[in-house]
């Protein structure tokens, strides 16, 4: 299998989706380059999901190109989808099965041994502090545990590309600063992670780059210091959000 | 990070994907034996009552066939290819519409999406649940059909060929769903679910018009009658059909013709797998495109807003103070936007009109032999009967659906026993509306008189009132909080329970009316029924309102004590 090691990990170019009339996401072109976490800001109906989908092949863009790894997502995506791996701000389990068989399941999918399986799961019980339930059917877990199993299953593969829709929802302190932990290390390790975030201070301290979509827009992108000189503000990313999507809206 | 990790080739992933499922399976039955054995065991011993009732009816049919060869030897063909032609259009929009959800649903189909695994493997897979799923009914229903052939045949290795052409049979019909659905969702995206809806109804319109007008033939005497009906009917027998061929295999299989058989057998076959390889090829092949516009269609769009308590939702329900007006309202704009719910509804109740118009046909000479009764309290029966269905599977999931919403009634200035009122008040409406119409229009195309008109429709509201009442107050009694899925909710605990004491309720009531029904058959139109008889009904319609009186006193007490 070929494989595209000096290509940007994620490649949008031109992309344009509608739902209908509605525009969601107009001429976005962006490029991710391996090893960076990227934030993506915006208000609420933005159109951070919409591009999140389109990036891991759950949509179709109108117009435009997104590849992973160099694998277009539209005509080869089984190939970037065997690089990447998606948590969406509402986690999919299935109900039946333990949190472990669940974990088996993903790693089977991605083609792992037993021995490296059972290696990163022992690392990744310990880290994210799952191993009280995980033999528990995941119809009992809370919004927050269930949160914990999806990012162990993500991270399980050790993916090229993470894409993440609102991470730290329901997790508590503790886990917040292991998951921090763990993103930065993976990204430390060559890995890219794709974040969509309303807590601004997780991407203030944790994002080599953001980019700030407004009315399917992007608005911004940059450092935050760059954003910070674009906003002509010295102050918090809070500051910077609230200026620049206030003089979009202008 | 895995760079280049090892991707298999198409089917690798189908394996892993069944395994799952497998596991899932194992996990829900240990922890149904765990959980609920006695649930598990009265479902059991529940399907075991149906198929040996099944078993006895058909046994008795074959029997009574066997008695005279002749018949049986035009008869028996028949019989198949009318059961099979039925259970093609059944499992045809059956497969369509479980297809639909399974594919273009919000829960797994996007959760595979996002894994590395081939769209033909995930619709093979599908396609797969969706078989089994939608063709347990022919398994439930032609098992003792075979048993009962079995034992009337002298043929033992007919068995075989029976359960053969079933499984041959049933991917034809899963094809054309699983197509069905595909196109819905890839031609008519915007409204998919109502679309799948409306082409469910068209075509059972079409079916039961059909059916009717081949009834409708204006002749009583039977040799005419059944001539003109199989002319009419012969379409089903078309060589083209797999219908036909099936029937016609297992007919063979009966008289040992076993080369004829295996012949039929490979044509069912054949067709099977080359349907279900274009199916599974064509969705496969665009499958990304249709669920793109599936998902993407989502929502609707903007509604017009009416006031809570306004818009024609307020306006049902005016007779209501307003904290419960407002319930109300709000239950009966969710219902329509809810196409699995309204349709559902519409299904039942359109079948019955339409069994109802053509009431006038089906008289033949009833009335003139003193029998004019015999008619409308079938009506009675068919039409209690739907309403207990649409109570179990609607009504009773009221309260339970509101579980995950119980702080928002919680903090509401409102007792929560009040809460139970608006959702009887709801469904009391809902019912009384559309099963007091259908009764009148019943009447009416039957010229029955006003005194019987007069007792059915008390009898009807008070068959309403009761099983509102039984599936309000045990879903508030056994409610299912915290699930979402209503068929789930209504076929818990609680909605089994409701279910069987819906059933003895409508068998209670119409025990009452049909004593009454026969104590007046020899009576004249128009003159009032001797007081036993009215006594009866009097009795009849109060054992329902008392009943359902009692399921909401239980239910609100039980339900004001309720913590989520």
């Amino acid at each position: 299998m070929t494989d595209f090691v000096g290509e940007p990990a994620i490649v949008l170019a031109g992309v344009r989706k509608s739902y209908g009339r509605t525009l969601a996401v107009r001429n976005l072109s962006l490029e991710i380059p391996r090893g960076e976490l990227f934030a993506f800001l915006g208000p609420n109906g933005a159109g951070k999901t919409t591009t999140i989908k389109m990036i891991v092949g759950l949509l179709r863009p109108d117009e435009g190109y997104v590849a992973v790894c160099g694998h277009a997502i539209g005509s080869n995506g089984v190939a970037a989808k065997a690089r990447l791996a998606y948590v969406p701000d509402q986690p999919f389990i299935y109900d039946k099965l333990t949190g472990r068989e669940f974990l088996y399941f993903v790693a089977e999918m991605f083609g792992i041994t037993t021995q490296q399986r059972d290696r990163k799961l022992n690392t990744l019980i310990r880290r994210l502090d799952i191993g009280e339930f995980l033999d528990h059917l995941t119809e009992s877990y809370s919004h927050g545990m269930k949160q914990k199993v999806v990012l162990a299953a993500a991270l399980l593969h050790e993916p090229v590309v993470l894409v993440i829709d609102e991470p730290m929802v329901g997790l508590d302190p503790r886990t917040v600063r292991s998951v921090k932990n763990l993103f930065t290390e993976h990204t430390r390790g060559g890995g890219t992670i794709f974040m969509s975030t309303h807590t601004l201070e997780i991407a203030e301290t944790l994002a080599d780059r953001i980019g700030i979509i407004h009315r399917g827009e992007l608005i911004a992108l940059g450092t935050l210091d760059q954003l910070k000189t674009q906003a002509q503000r010295e102050h918090s990313l809070e500051d910077v959000f609230l200026q620049l999507t206030e003089a979009s809206d202008e | 990070m895995s760079e280049t990790p090892a991707l298999d080739g198409i089917g690798a992933k189908l394996g892993l994907l069944l395994s799952v499922r497998g596991r899932i399976v194992t996990n829900r039955i240990a922890q149904a034996v765990h959980d609920a054995p006695v649930r598990l065991a009265a479902a059991v011993v529940l399907i075991g009552l149906i198929w040996v009732g099944l078993y006895g009816l058909f046994r008795l049919v074959f029997l009574q066939l066997s008695r005279t060869p002749l018949e049986a030897t035009v008869a028996i063909p028949l019989v198949f290819n009318f059961f099979f032609v039925a259970m093609l259009a059944l499992l045809t929009f059956s497969n369509a519409i479980i297809a639909y959800g399974a594919l273009f649903g919000k829960s797994e189909s996007p959760y595979l999406l996002t894994l590395p695994i081939a769209p033909l493997d995930v619709v093979t897979f599908k396609y797969l649940e969706c078989l089994v799923l939608s063709s347990w009914s022919l398994v439930l229903l032609g098992l003792p059909m075979m048993f009962a052939m079995a034992a009337t045949s002298e043929e033992p290795m007919f068995y075989l060929f029976f359960l053969a052409f079933f499984l041959a049979f049933i991917p034809i019909p899963g094809a054309i769903g699983l197509l069905l659905a595909w196109g819905v969702a890839r031609f008519f995206p915007r409204r998919a679910t109502r679309a799948v809806t409306l082409l469910t109804a068209l075509a059972l319109v079409v079916v039961i018009v059909t059916a009717l007008r081949s009834i409708q033939l204006g002749e009583t005497a039977t040799e005419v009658w059944l001539r003109a009906f199989l002319t009419r009917m012969s379409f089903v027998q078309s060589a083209l059909l797999p219908n036909n061929w099936v029937a016609a295999g297992i007919d063979n299989a009966i008289h040992g013709q076993f080369p004829v058989s295996f012949r039929y057998l490979g044509v069912t076959l054949a067709n099977a797998f080359f349907l279900s390889w274009l199916g599974v090829r064509i969705v496969s092949g665009y499958f990304d495109g249709a669920y793109d516009r599936a998902s993407s269609s989502r929502g609707g769009g903007r509604r017009p807003a009416a006031e809570a308590s306004g818009g024609p939702a307020g306006w049902v329900f005016f007779y209501l103070p307003l904290p419960l007006r407002l319930i109300a309202a709000k239950d009966l704009r969710t219902f329509f936007r809810d196409p699995a719910q309204w349709s559902q509804l519409t299904i039942l109740f359109g079948l019955l009109v339409l069994y109802l118009t053509n009431m006038p046909t089906l008289r033949m000479e009833f009335s003139a032999s003193g029998w004019f009764l015999f008619i409308p309290f079938l009506n009675l029966c068919a039409v209690s009967l739907i309403l207990a269905t649409f109570t179990c599977r609607f009504v009773f999931p009221l309260v339970s659906l509101e579980g995950q919403k119980l702080w928002l009634m919680g903090v509401l200035p409102l007792a929560r026993g009040r809460v139970l009122l608006a959702k009887f008040a709801f469904s009391m409406t809902v019912t009384v509306l559309v099963a007091v119409g259908a009764m009148s229009l019943a009447a009416f195309m039957l010229n029955l008189d006003m005194v019987w008109t007069a007792i059915h429709l008390v009898v009807t509201m008070a068959i309403c009132f009761g099983l509102c009442g039984f599936s309000v107050g045990i879903g508030a009694r056994l409610p299912m909080f915290g699930q979402s899925n209503v068929a789930r909710i209504a076929s818990g605990l609680g909605g089994t329970t409701n279910l069987l004491a819906s059933v003895a309720l409508v068998a209670i009531v119409l025990t009452g009316v049909g004593l009454a029904t026969w104590q007046s058959r020899y009576l004249a139109a128009n003159t009032l029924p001797d007081a036993r008889s009215l006594m009866l009904c009097a009795v009849a319609a109060l054992v329902a309102i008392a009943a359902g009186v009692l399921a909401l006193w239980v239910g609100a007490r039980h339900f004001n004590r309720v913590e989520v």
